[in-house]
């Protein structure tokens, strides 16, 4: 684990992104429509669209786009939303921290949840409270975000109950109620699979840690259960835990976009979908660079902590 | 039958997949309606005589399109893990035997494919080839490749490690040798766990790409685009979102059970 | 000849002042540039916040809005509109003929996309005689001229801002109409706030409007039930019921001209044989439609583009559901063992896809073996629209019949899409708009709808209500049915 190692692996991340956003251009421009189109619609004659395609730059040769938009990036500017006709790094940065402010909060709950639940499930294992624990994983992680998400509006949200707001966004500067009373049903929504993922796996890698030699060894040892489950058991246990916790905040960043749409909480998955229904490029382009370092970052940091935790790989 | 399949949660997940598969297989021949008739005057209606599950906004029988949606579904799952996993795993497998220059660039490519979020990535190729399922299908396959490869290899390398393999190369065996008896039966088998909760996984975001429009597209049966188009009429009749929701959550269920069965099933610790 | 109307309603009696008024919508504010602009909760806003020399009334006449009263010579080749005096701008400075004519200018512009053209492109000047009056001349006659001002994207801006750069059209608002922009955040609320002074006196009742997004219907409408928005835009046919019968809300179910049309093209196989298209058209239930995809709110259409609102339309003959003559008809034609064929239908709105599906059925019994291709918005604008032989159209309702007409049927239509091209229909057309003796335009668009029905370039099943629901404290709201002008000037609210 050098520094050089380290490095290079960030250079590798950075390079993949700029393909990948050569890709999302270069394939949004074999596309038949494009924003003006979209912003016209059925009124756009020939002319109008040919006008507006003038106004948005989008006349000129795409490599030509492309670099524009490349040398724009390199030095902080974002570029202008074709649709919405602000600066997109407005646009996105606005969409950025709403979505980070609903990740952290399910990511934070579903960490203080999980990992308590999985390692009980282990400790636990056979017993009723197993059971339920089970029953709850395999149905939370067997239900889209869609499904859950539709089924918590109806239930909790709607005319019969009202218990919570249905759907919206308030700022946690503006209101600490008000953001949480908004945050609630999307977080659940989010953290329901992410929940089930993580104690499942916490609970299958602490039983087979808890079954080992090495735990074995330690309670011959004459050490008190409680300290070979916290001291022994469960570090060992978790680095399977973190590399799912990576791998789920994959699936947290998609979850984020249908969750968000059907919400209608203004963060970046529902700026994406907005964005690729109208074409708008450029934002596009920024909320694909956006979600892919922060996924990356969150993978290079699991790396790492896999590293530490577990000794079988970092001498491997 | 293997003693871990012998569980509450074994046997459970064993039903589901049974019912869900030959649902799959058979399903288009057992539907009592064509799925796609209207029978106008039993609109919205709930189960009854003559529609089992219902109906929806068309009067047309909801058994009938479930069982006719269940291949697409299912087989859509299965096609895309299918497809990604095979892919993933023989580069996964390459990467962690052969290690060396050739492992570090495959990680590297790895490492930046990875970098995109599966539903993001799926969400931009399925964008840009337009809806429909197979376009749907190959992005899904597309998105797993990379994490199933981290996977096949991460396992192939904790592989390496183990007694019996380094017994293997002590004794002098050829790398063929120990690679086809040692090493992949061993990493198979988190392979194929991973799999099948994956084909849960694809289900689900088949049916999410539905439930966006950028999957099946009308007037398929695909459970996903089902619920999408029955959100509106929720309140009337519930059974319209509820019987492909369930249907969703019951493959994935099956899936996922199997797969933990499955696991504790093959892995060789506990067997001994 | 002059044609002065009175102004709408002065204040009401019984009106409160004050209260904010809270709106839900479901699709973005993505721009306020209300030369190009064409977004469903788009058109509210510039109604609020700009004025046009007219404005569409309640009852589908023009009415005087930044134009007091105007006149047409007897050929109706030239119009003279009249100002009102002491209107100013947002900003304060005053509007004169001065803006009318720089608006005008830049709406003819070709460099500029503007959405009003094409119901405007019979101008050849525009000139302002005096500070309050503007004098147009038409290259042909057209009696509905002030129908054509009162485009909902025919408002006038400030000479100022058209010299400046137009970009910042997109997001400031400076216009003569009864609100003023406060707060423009297109991802949640749009702000709006009374302009106090307005030129009708008494109104705005209201102190603000605020413009809230749901891009999700389900959540919009549980929120509309259980929250504080007081208006919902629009109401889905799928929800009408259930809202309509909550306490404390007033559902609004507005009949309208809005329709869905099956576009079949003239100039090839099949379609260019009258009988195949006759065959479709007895291929559809017209009533089970209006049941099944609008949940009965709206109207069964029998193929007449104009709907029973237009004061020159004629009375249709019904065609009833007839697959076995649909049959024969297309044994006749050449199919007497049916006819295959690609059904195009964009994702948006979802409608197009749902009466897609819904004629596939249905005219399965008559012989008809169509697929429905769905496919993105864009990709359809730019591949199907206008060219393709068969796919699903959508239009809302025009204010005249002659902007129907020449929306998408005579041969220069801006939007022309069938390939009829006929000469015999252009001079109906052109003979109704060039007088403006009424018994000479019955006599020109009635021989005109007779020949549109009897040569069926489209099949219209059905008439589309407008859907909309407001809170029982809310009074005075109403739509009108071509869905671009809201009048919330005249809302108050009954606390």
């Amino acid at each position: 684990m050098t520094l050089g190692y380290i490095f290079r692996r960030l250079m590798a991340v950075i390079l993949v992104l700029f393909v990948v956003t050569f890709a999302v251009f270069a394939i949004t421009m074999i596309l038949p429509g494009n924003a003006a189109v979209m912003i016209l619609g059925e009124y756009g004659t020939e002319e109008a669209v040919a006008a507006m395609e003038r106004i948005l730059g989008l006349d000129k040769p795409w490599h030509i786009q492309y670099i524009d938009w490349l040398v724009g990036v390199l030095h902080g500017d974002f570029g202008q939303s074709l649709r919405l006709s602000l600066p997109v790094a407005d646009v996105v940065g606005d969409a950025f921290w709403n979505s980070a402010s609903l990740a952290i909060t399910a990511l934070l709950s579903v960490t203080i949840i999980a990992i308590p639940l999985g390692a009980l499930a282990a400790i636990k294992r056979g017993s009723t409270a197993d059971l339920i624990i089970g029953i709850f994983s395999y149905i939370g992680s067997s239900m889209p975000e869609f499904v859950t998400a539709t089924m918590l509006l109806i239930f909790v949200a709607g005319p019969a109950l009202g218990l919570l707001p249905a759907g919206g966004f308030i700022a946690i500067n503006e209101s600490l109620g008000g953001f949480t009373s908004h945050v609630i049903l999307p977080a659940t929504t989010l953290g329901l699979v992410l929940t089930a993922h993580i104690s499942r796996q916490v609970r299958s890698e602490m039983s087979e840690v808890l079954s080992s030699d090495y735990i074995r060894a330690a309670r011959l040892k004459g050490l008190s259960e409680h300290r070979v489950i916290r001291r022994h058991a469960l570090p060992n246990s978790l680095a399977p835990a973190v590399a799912v916790i990576s791998l789920d905040i994959g699936y947290l960043l998609g979850g984020i976009i249908v969750v968000e749409e059907i919400f209608a909480w203004p963060g970046l998955g529902r700026l994406l979908i907005y964005a690729l229904e109208n074409r708008d490029l450029p934002v596009i382009q920024a909320i694909t660079l956006v979600l892919a370092t922060v996924y990356a970052l969150s993978n290079f940091l699991s790396d790492i902590a896999i590293a530490i935790l577990d000794p079988r790989v970092r001498y491997a | 039958m293997p003693r871990a399949f012998r569980t509450a949660a074994g046997i459970t997940g064993l039903g589901l997949l049974l019912i869900v598969m030959a649902a799959a297989i058979f399903g288009p021949f057992l539907a009592p309606y064509d799925p796609q008739v209207f029978h106008p005057t039993n609109r919205l209606e709930g189960p009854s005589a003559a529609h089992w599950l219902g109906t929806d906004q068309f009067g047309r029988d909801l058994l009938s399109r479930i069982l006719n949606g269940a291949p697409s579904t299912i087989f859509f799952g299965l096609g895309a893990t299918l497809f990604g996993v095979g892919a993933g795993s023989v580069i996964g497998v390459i990467a962690g035997t052969a290690g060396g220059w050739i492992d570090s660039i495959i990680m590297r490519i790895l490492d930046g494919l990875l970098a995109v979020p599966e539903l993001l990535f799926t969400l931009l190729i399925v964008t840009f080839l337009g809806g429909g399922m197979g376009q749907a299908m190959l992005a899904v396959a597309v998105a797993f490749t990379p994490g199933m490869a981290r996977i096949a290899r991460s396992s192939v390398l904790s592989i390496r490690t183990r007694e019996y393999v380094l017994a293997a190369v002590a004794r002098g065996e050829p790398s063929r040798y120990i690679i086809l008896r040692e090493v992949l039966p061993n990493a198979i088998s988190p392979i194929i766990v991973e799999s099948t909760i994956r084909v849960a996984f694809a289900i689900m975001i088949g049916a999410t790409l539905g439930f966006l429009g950028l999957g099946a597209q009308p007037p398929s049966t695909e459970w996903g685009l089902m619920v999408a188009e029955a959100r509106q009429f929720m309140f009337r009749n519930a059974w319209t979102v509820a019987v492909p929701g369930i249907a969703i959550a019951m493959a994935a269920m099956g899936f996922n059970l199997f797969g933990d069965a499955l696991r504790d099933s093959l892995d060789p610790k506990r067997n001994e | 000849m002059a044609l002065a109307v009175p102004a709408f309603g002065p204040a009401n009696a019984g009106s409160k002042m004050g209260g904010t008024l809270k709106i839900s919508h479901s699709t973005r504010i993505a721009t306020l540039n209300v030369l190009s602009l064409s977004g469903p909760a788009e058109y509210p806003v510039i109604d609020m916040a700009y004025s046009g020399l007219t404005r569409i009334g309640p009852d589908s006449q023009p009415m005087p809005d930044l134009a007091e009263s105007w006149e047409a010579s007897p050929d109706a080749t030239e119009f003279t509109f009249n100002l009102r005096q002491g209107v100013n701008f947002h900003d304060g400075t005053p509007a004169t003929a001065s803006d009318v004519v720089a608006t005008y200018e830049a709406i003819l512009n070709p460099d500029i996309p503007a959405s009003a053209t094409s119901v405007l492109n019979m101008i050849e000047t525009v000139s302002a005689t005096d500070d309050l009056t503007v004098k147009f001349k038409l290259k042909t006659p057209f009696a509905d001229f002030p129908t054509s001002t009162a485009h909902a994207n025919a408002r006038i801006l400030s000479e100022e801002a058209l010299a400046g750069d137009l970009t910042k059209l997109d997001t400031v608002v400076n216009g003569t109409g009864p609100f003023k922009m406060e707060n423009y955040d297109s991802a949640r609320v749009t702000r709006l706030v009374r302009n106090d002074d307005y030129f009708i006196e008494g109104k705005p009742y209201l102190d603000a409007v605020e413009m809230h997004l749901f891009p999700d219907l389900a959540a919009e409408t549980t929120n509309f039930l259980s929250g504080d928005i007081d208006v919902m835009l629009l109401v889905q046919q799928a929800d009408y019921e259930r809202i309509s019968s909550a306490p404390n809300v007033n559902a609004l179910r507005v009949p309208s001209g809005r329709y869905v049309n099956v576009v079949m093209r003239f100039d090839q196989p099949p379609f260019d044989d009258l009988r195949v298209r006759e065959a479709l058209a007895y291929s559809i239930d017209r009533q089970l439609l209006v049941d099944l995809v609008l949940e009965g709110l709206g109207r069964p259409a029998h193929d007449n583009i104009l709907s029973p609102e237009f004061k020159f339309r004629i009375d249709t003959p019904e065609k009833a559901y007839d697959p076995e003559k649909a049959k024969k008809l297309l044994a006749e034609a050449g199919y007497p063992n049916g006819l295959k064929l690609n059904l195009v239908a964009s994702n948006r709105p979802a409608i197009r896809a749902q009466v897609a599906i819904a004629i596939k059925q249905m005219a399965l019994s008559a012989g008809f073996d169509i697929n429905v291709e769905t496919m993105p918005h864009d990709t359809y604008i730019a591949n199907v629209w206008k060219k393709g032989k068969f796919y699903m159209a959508y239009w809302g309702m025009q204010p005249t019949e002659d902007a129907t007409f020449n929306l998408l049927l005579t041969s220069n239509a801006s939007y022309e899409d069938t390939g009829w091209k006929n000469k015999e229909f252009d001079d109906l057309v052109q003979a109704g708009r060039s007088t403006t003796i009424e018994s000479e335009r019955a006599n020109a668009y009635s021989k005109a709808q007779e020949l549109m029905l009897s040569e069926l370039p489209y099949i219209i099943a059905f008439y589309e209500d407008v859907l909309t629901a407001s809170k029982s404290k809310v009074q005075g709201y109403t739509l009108n049915p071509i869905n671009r002008y809201f009048y919330l000037e005249s809302v108050w609210l009954e606390e």
